[in-house]
C-alpha cells in the first residue's frame, strides 16, 4: 500500500546546515515528521461513523430513560399525549415543542432516526472540530500570518485540503459579504459510496460522512479566529460542496 | 566558556490578549516584573503587526530592551504571542537561534494544546476559548511546563555541546 505523509512539513533539516544552532534545539524546534498509512486514515473514518452511530443511539437511550424517570417522579411536567389516530405531520409539529426524546409510540419512528442522526451528526462534527483545529496549528507553522479573510479561506482550500485529502478546491465562490462556497467535484471520503437501494439512498447516507470533514472545516476556522458555520451539502454523488457562512465584520 | 543565551523567561499569551502560560528562570528576579513584561510587550506586537500590512512574517525580532533583559517577540499565524526575556550580555546573540528557540516553544504549545482532554467540558462552545487557558496551573499542563523547561536548559548550554556531524 502506498503511504502518504500525515503532514505536509519536510523533515528536520540534516546537522550540517545550521552548525550555529545545537542539534539538540534543532530538533526541538524541528522534530522529524512522523508518516502513518495514507489509506488508514480512510478506514478510520468509515468505521468512525458506524461506531458513533451505535454510540449516539445508547446516549440517547439512557437520556430518553432519565427523562421516563424524572416523569415518573413528578419532576417534570408529562409531555402531552400523543394519541396514534392522529396523522404523522401533526405529531411531529407537536413533538417539537416538548424536550428532546420524550415520545411514546410506534407512529413517532421517523422523528426518532432524525434525531439519532443527528446526534451522531454533532458528534462528528465535535470531532471535526477538533481535528481541525490542532491540525490547522500545525500546518500553519512556517508560513507568514494572514493578511485578510479571503487569505484564511484560501489556505483552507489548498493547504488543508491537500493535506487532509490529497488535492484542492476545484471551485471557490464567494458573495463577498462573509458566505463562501467550497466545491470539490470528487470529494474523497464519498467517492466511493455506493448503495444497494439506488442513487438517493446512497445520497443520504452519505451525508453523514461528510459531517467530519465540515467539522474539520469548521475548527480550522474557529482557530484562526472566525466563528462561523459550515453546511455540507450533497447534490450528486462525488461532487460535494460545503458552504461558509461568517459572521457580519469577518 | 559560559553559555552565551540565558533565558530569563518566556511568556504565551493567546489571540484574545489572555496569557497562557509565563515561566520564569532565573531565580533573583520576582516573576512579576515577568507579567509586567509580557504586557507592556503586547503593545509593541500590536503596533508591529498592525503597521506592517501585508504579508508579515512570524519571527518578530527584538522588540525592545529594558535595564538588563531583551525581548524578543514571535507571532504565530494563528495570532498566539510568544515572547522571551534574554538576559543582556556582550555576545552576540543570533537571529536564527533565536528563532529556533521560537520554533521549539510553537512546537511545545502545538503538542500541548492538541490534548483533546484539555477541553472535554466545553462541548460545542467554540468561541470562548479562555476558559482552558485559566487552568494553566492545573496537572494537564504539566507535560507543557516540562517541555518548556527543557527547551530552556537546551538553549543555556548552547555553546557547551559542539554540533559533532
Amino acid at each position: 500500500m502506498s503511504s502518504r505523509t500525515s503532514l505536509q512539513v519536510s523533515p528536520a533539516p540534516s546537522g550540517s546546515s545550521n552548525a550555529l544552532v545545537p542539534p539538540n534545539l534543532a530538533l526541538l524546534a524541528d522534530p522529524p515528521v512522523r508518516q502513518m498509512d495514507g489509506p488508514a486514515m480512510d478506514y478510520f473514518v468509515i468505521e468512525m461513523v458506524n461506531t458513533l452511530r451505535e454510540s449516539a443511539a445508547v446516549a440517547t437511550a439512557r437520556s430518553k430513560r432519565i427523562e421516563q424517570e424524572m416523569i415518573e417522579a413528578g419532576l417534570i411536567p408529562p409531555p402531552a399525549p400523543a394519541p396514534p389516530a392522529l396523522p404523522l405531520k401533526k405529531e411531529s409539529a407537536r413533538d417539537s415543542v416538548t424536550s428532546l426524546p420524550s415520545r411514546t409510540g410506534s407512529a413517532a419512528g421517523k422523528t426518532v432516526v432524525d434525531e439519532e442522526e443527528e446526534a451522531v451528526r454533532v458528534r462528528l462534527e465535535t470531532i471535526g472540530m477538533h481535528v481541525g483545529a490542532n491540525f490547522t496549528e500545525r500546518l500553519c507553522r512556517d508560513r507568514p500570518l494572514f493578511s485578510e479573510t479571503l487569505d484564511a479561506i484560501k489556505f483552507i482550500c489548498k493547504d488543508i485540503w491537500a493535506a487532509c485529502w490529497d488535492k484542492q478546491v476545484d471551485n471557490l465562490r464567494t458573495n463577498h459579504r462573509g458566505v463562501y462556497v467550497l466545491q470539490d467535484n470528487a470529494f474523497k471520503p464519498i467517492a466511493r459510496i455506493s448503495s444497494w437501494e439506488g442513487r438517493a439512498e446512497a445520497i443520504k447516507r452519505a451525508k453523514l460522512y461528510a459531517a467530519m470533514p465540515g467539522g474539520i472545516i469548521r475548527g480550522a476556522l474557529s482557530r484562526m479566529g472566525f466563528n462561523g458555520t459550515v453546511t455540507p451539502e450533497i447534490t450528486s454523488l462525488p461532487q460535494c460542496t460545503f458552504q461558509i457562512k461568517l459572521p457580519k465584520g469577518a | 566558556m559560559p553559555p552565551s543565551l540565558r533565558l530569563n523567561a518566556v511568556a504565551f499569551i493567546s489571540p484574545q490578549n489572555h496569557p497562557i502560560l509565563i515561566r520564569t528562570f532565573s531565580p533573583q528576579d520576582d516573576p512579576i516584573k515577568y507579567h509586567y513584561i509580557a504586557h507592556t510587550s503586547l503593545d509593541v506586537i500590536e503596533e508591529r503587526v498592525t503597521s506592517a500590512g501585508k504579508s508579515v512574517e512570524c519571527y518578530l525580532g527584538l522588540l525592545y530592551s529594558m535595564e538588563d533583559v531583551a525581548i524578543y517577540g514571535y507571532i504565530t499565524p494563528l495570532r498566539v504571542k510568544i515572547v522571551l526575556a534574554l538576559a543582556l550580555s556582550d555576545a552576540v546573540v543570533k537571529d536564527v537561534e533565536v528563532t529556533m528557540i521560537f520554533k521549539a516553544l510553537h512546537m511545545a504549545y502545538y503538542s500541548a494544546i492538541c490534548n483533546p482532554f484539555l477541553k472535554l467540558e466545553a462541548a460545542n462552545d467554540t468561541s470562548s476559548d479562555i476558559s482552558p487557558f485559566l487552568l494553566v496551573g492545573s496537572p494537564k499542563w504539566r507535560k507543557f511546563r516540562q517541555r518548556v523547561d527543557e527547551i530552556s536548559r537546551v538553549a543555556g548550554n548552547a555553546t557547551a555541546t559542539t554540533s559533532a556531524t
